[in-house]
């Protein structure tokens, strides 16, 4: 009897144990692979960014930015350079082209998981980076491949920064920072960093997002105050190093005489101007495919109990759009409209 | 040299990078400018504008004092109309069919088959198929109609616009209302119209929470125990009232939980901010007669009706099987009453309850009648003609007390999908994880909440 | 002219494993429009009761099939997904587009909504980019009137260089019209010349670029433009059919015999 009890708690354990897939050997290994591809490809990616930003990386850089043991870096640089992706020399770790390339389709994984998390899932901007930096490493490259394609093969991220292409290759930013800009210039934020998270989100505070046209309306020593689609902000030069911005038309700011489609009142109608660019992905396709393009006249016209969403109407139908969406449809109000024809 | 389609793709994109990102708006605007062009061309106003009719039922049917009392009024109306236009067909139904049950058995009998063939053909399969018939066809076709006209009219999507804004608060869609108001007909039916939202993730919100409706097949039991237990306590002058009330409040428990559960759901297996919405309120228009008939009736009542069938002939095998075959002393019944009596003492039901829901995983249905019969000791479902009889048998003799109606009343609500409504949930995600959430996450709600409601009852002095 | 020619073909087999019965017709019909349009209207007004729901395979969107016959020539008619757009790639609107670019109907009727006639047409626009084969169902001309709006229905027609047919579905009035109407644009006795919506500002350059590439490996294409224009948009779809040749095929099958056509288009819809 207890050598029939013996017997079957063991298979059971080993059972446990062993079973393919299932078994706790099994979650264990999945395990570890995964946590070698996150610290390699975490790793790549750093002596990438390093190279752009400040010349090679070194064992130091790398502890720090992945925040690792000395000794568990030296045991990951030694796997790297085995596996013929890293070269260490003497002034520091250096991409091995096939190095080089898996670094391009992490970073690939990642901003395309972004504009799919932004376009898709309607994430806030300020959480895309978290989620991504998690999905880039258990995507495979034919699952980006297939991202690529449903998404329409965007070229940026939700930040601005190019997004490479499935052979490496990455387009350059043609942006100017911030600080740099001329007083009273349009232009469109080419860009903003991701990193470091806290100066992200002051930047986010302050109201500016990427793909918005901006104007510097005073240039202080510490700070520049600014024109962001209706309102003004004043933000530091600190802050606004990681700021890029590209030249952009003066009648691509936020008119004067504009107002926001979700700011009108019932029997309010007017001219759509055009459509912010926070409105991004199926929202933005969805909007336009309903009629509402520059040059349609719309009108609210119901509103209901809650306040909202409200029913506007436009080109002869009646839609519905809730306030998160009628804010960024930008409109002329009828009367000024009908005081343009006149001075023209 | 021929151009390889390689070359082609790679100029496009090359292009693609050369116009920048706003391709689209400039497509669509271009589509938009033709088709302006054209139409100011060809269409006239000639200046008797008529339509401010639609507009001023709009601005009454959506407006901020009226809109909701209107929408509450008008599914008042469709409850009303369906509960007491089902009461007499249904009666005659039941009639019609337990008839032939009768006479069908009686001649199987004078032919000498065996007792056991009779039994589980006509007092098992064809009386399970007759309960359903009786019980669901009826409403389904007074309600599946009346809604189908307030659809062809154009009222649902101000419905969805009116409501919206509690979706919107969840992470879900407007046209969840109408998904959930389809849901009161029939859940299967419900899920599949979840296809009118648009984006993939409230949709399958939708899908998930649908069954926090009642469907027709919970209706009668919760009305049953409406006027049983909650009527009974109030003075006949307002006991109808009472009972209606008694109703209209699970109803709203239920979509208080369909919020509720969303709003959960769209914070943790499914999070994401509600995406895209857009809602096209189309004018109003004169419904077509025999388009609602073929909707209402080809469409979703032959639909719903079928799978019913197809789901209810085994169910009422299995029930007969488990009445009439022994084991030792006791039938199968009464031996899974007696496993089963525990667990319903702890979540304030009883074992026979149970039993009764394990039956009815097919169809809803067949619940009562199943309970009743297994109460009374009899060998096949049983109808009971009026209330007080089933006042006598579950108080007097069974030991009911208001918590166990009250629980039922939350377990009907709650508990998992019919077998049909879970098929569809397959169906429509072809997902067994989706599936598998759909069918047991309102079994555990139910399981907790009868709990909870049973231990809070039993502590109060 | 029937479709008995391709007994033999593979296409055939798919059909029979669809339950589609195609040899009974001679050509087939798409039915277009945007939602609430009264199209469902428009499909019974046709078909009456000779019609099958389904799904489109593999997916969770209804597809309504039915069948309408003229002068004794048999016609099938295939309800798409109510979409405002081809362009933003919901299912619905890949279901729509994929069935009138890699199917090929005979004709395509699209339904459109007098009172928003200016919104439709966005629809309109799009389908006659693809096809030329395509009449426009004015519906609902009895709440135009209602709403005190005069369609004028020629000129209509006129400037979008395909024929416009004036119906009340409903009770069907202009039924028999539209359906001598798609006979007549099949049968080739209508010639239709649809018009083809102004390049967007700022991209002739790139379009005017890559139409003669486009031509050049797919000679005989009709929508060079259409295709140009979709792959600046991105459109994996389209970009995926030029990589596979299926693009070439379809150029191919623009002058093949309808039998021949109408059987491919089932073939896709059971690929779809």
């Amino acid at each position: 009897m207890t050598v029939w009890g013996i017997l079957l708690a063991a298979i059971l354990t080993a059972a446990i144990l062993f079973v393919p897939k299932a078994g706790l050997l099994a979650l264990w290994n999945r395990f570890r692979s995964h946590r070698d591809r996150t610290r390699s490809e975490d790793a790549l990616k750093h002596i990438l960014a390093w190279r752009q930003r400040s010349g090679p990386a070194s064992l130091e850089s790398l502890a720090g930015s992945l925040r690792l043991s000395p000794s568990t870096v030296l045991h990951l640089a030694t796997r790297l350079e085995t596996a013929g992706w890293i070269q260490c020399g003497a002034a520091g770790i250096e991409l091995t082209p096939a190095g080089e390339r898996r670094a391009l389709q992490v970073v690939r994984a990642h901003r395309l998981w972004e504009r799919h998390l932004a376009d898709d899932a309607n994430m806030p901007i300020g959480r895309l980076h978290q989620a991504a930096e998690r999905a880039e490493h258990s995507l495979t490259v034919s699952q980006v491949a297939r991202l690529d394609a449903h998404l329409g093969h965007p070229q940026h991220d939700p930040h601005g920064d190019p997004i490479p292409s499935a052979d490496g290759r990455v387009a350059s930013l043609n942006a100017v920072c911030l600080n740099d800009w001329p007083v009273d210039m349009p232009g469109r934020i080419a860009h903003i960093e991701d990193e470091p998270d806290a100066v992200f989100r002051r930047i986010l505070a302050a109201g500016l997002r990427p793909s918005q046209v901006v104007r510097v309306v005073e240039a202080h020593d510490a700070s520049l105050r600014m024109q962001v689609e209706d309102a003004e902000c004043v933000i530091d030069r600190a802050l606004a190093i990681n700021i890029h911005v590209s030249s952009a038309r003066r009648d691509d700011l936020y008119p004067a005489d504009a107002a926001r489609l979700s700011d009108m009142r019932q029997g309010d109608s007017g001219e759509i101007i055009g459509m912010g660019p926070e409105c991004t992905g199926f929202s933005r396709r969805r909007l336009l495919d309903l009629g509402l393009t520059p040059g349609a006249s719309v009108q609210v016209v119901l509103d209901n109990t809650f306040g909202d969403p409200r029913a506007f109407r436009v080109r002869g139908t009646t839609i519905a759009l809730r306030r998160e969406q009628a804010e960024h449809v930008w409109v002329r109000p009828r009367e000024s409209a009908a005081r343009m024809e006149v001075s023209r | 040299m021929p151009t390889s389609p390689e070359a082609i793709l790679e100029r496009s994109d090359s292009l693609r990078r050369e116009i920048g990102g706003d391709f689209r708006d400039r497509m669509v605007g271009a589509l938009y400018e033709s088709a302006q062009q054209v139409a100011s061309r060809s269409v006239r106003e000639t200046g008797k504008r008529k339509w401010d009719f639609d507009q001023r039922v709009d601005r009454l049917v959506t407006s901020r004092s009226l809109g909701l009392p209107i929408m509450l009024l008008l599914l008042a109306l469709v409850f009303w109309i369906t509960i007491l236009g089902a009461n007499v067909p249904s009666q005659m139904l039941a009639n019609a069919l337990f008839t032939v049950e009768a006479a069908a058995a009686g001649w199987f009998d004078s032919l000498g088959v065996p007792l056991w063939i009779t039994g589980l053909l006509w007092h098992g399969m064809f009386r399970g198929l007759a309960w359903v018939v009786s019980v669901m066809l009826p409403p389904m076709a007074i309600f599946f109609p009346v809604f189908t006209i307030l659809e062809d009219l154009g009222y649902l999507p101000r419905v969805a616009f009116n409501l919206d804004w509690l979706f919107r608060r969840a992470g879900a869609h407007g046209k969840q209302a109408l998904t959930m108001a389809m849901g009161f007909g029939c859940n299967a039916a419900g899920v599949t119209s979840t296809r009118i939202i648009d984006s993939p993730r409230e949709r399958l919100l939708a899908i998930l929470t649908n069954n926090f409706v009642p469907c027709n097949g919970r209706f009668p039991t919760l009305i049953m125990l409406a006027v049983i237990f909650v009527a009974a306590s109030f003075p006949p002058a307002v006991a109808s009232v009472a009972a209606a009330g008694a109703v209209v409040c699970v109803v709203v428990l239920g979509i208080g939980f369909t919020l509720a559960v969303s709003w959960a759901l769209s914070r943790s297996v499914l999070s994401g901010e509600a995406s895209a919405f857009t809602l096209e309120l189309p004018p109003y228009r004169r419904p077509s007669v025999l388009r609602i008939l073929y909707t209402s009736l080809i469409d979703r009542t032959v639909f719903v009706l079928g799978r019913a069938m197809l789901t209810a002939a085994p169910a009422g095998a299995v029930i007969w099987i488990l009445a009439n075959v022994t084991y030792g002393e006791r039938s199968l019944a009464s031996l899974a009453i007696g496993w089963l009596d525990p667990l319903g003492a702890a979540i304030g039901l009883d074992g026979v309850i149970l039993l009764a829901y394990v039956i009815a995983i097919p169809a809803n249905e067949i619940v009562v009648p199943t309970m009743l019969m297994c109460y009374l000791g009899g060998s096949m479902m049983i109808d009971v003609a009026t209330y007080d009889e089933i006042r006598v048998v579950l108080i007097d003799q069974h030991g009911w007390t208001l918590l166990t109606a009250v629980n039922l009343m939350l377990f009907s609500l709650l508990h998992n999908p019919c077998a049909t409504t879970i098929l569809t949930i397959w169906k429509e995600t072809r997902s067994p994880r989706w599936t598998t959430l759909g069918a047991l996450m309102p079994l555990a709600f139910a399981f907790a909440t009868c709990f909870a409601t049973a231990q809070a009852v039993r502590l109060l002095p | 002219m029937s479709a008995n020619v391709c007994n033999g073909c593979p296409a055939h087999d798919q059909l029979a494993r669809m339950g589609i019965d195609v040899e009974s017709y001679d050509h087939v019909v798409a039915l277009a429009g945007n939602p609430n349009t009264g199209k469902s209207s428009v499909f019974n007004a046709l078909t009456g009761l000779r019609q099958h729901v389904g799904n489109w395979t593999g997916k969770t969107v209804t597809r309504a099939e039915g069948a309408f016959g003229y002068k004794s020539r048999r016609y099938k008619l295939v309800d798409l997904p109510g979409t405002y757009s081809l362009l933003s790639a919901s299912q619905d609107e890949e279901i729509a587009r994929n069935f009138l670019l890699f199917g090929q109907p005979d004709c395509t009727v699209i339904v459109t909504d007098a009172t928003a006639l200016e919104r439709n047409l966005n629809l309109v626009l799009q389908v006659l980019e693809i096809t030329d084969k395509a009449v426009v169902c004015v519906n609902l001309m009895d709440e135009a009137e209602r709403k005190g709006l005069e369609i004028d229905v020629r000129s209509l027609s006129r400037d979008l260089g395909v024929p416009a047919v004036p119906t009340v579905a409903r009770s069907k009035q202009g039924m028999a019209e539209l359906v001598s109407t798609v006979a007549a644009v099949i049968g080739g006795e209508i010639r239709t010349s649809p018009l083809r919506i102004e390049t967007p500002a700022g991209v002739s350059e790139a379009i005017s670029g890559l139409v003669p590439l486009i031509e050049d490996l797919v000679p005989g294409l009709a929508n060079a433009r259409w295709v140009a224009l979709r792959l600046l948009d991105g459109d994996h779809k389209v970009r995926e059919a030029l990589l596979s040749g299926e693009l070439a095929d379809l150029a191919g099958s623009q002058h093949a015999s309808a039998p021949q056509r109408s059987s491919r288009i089932t073939a896709i819809a059971g690929a779809q």
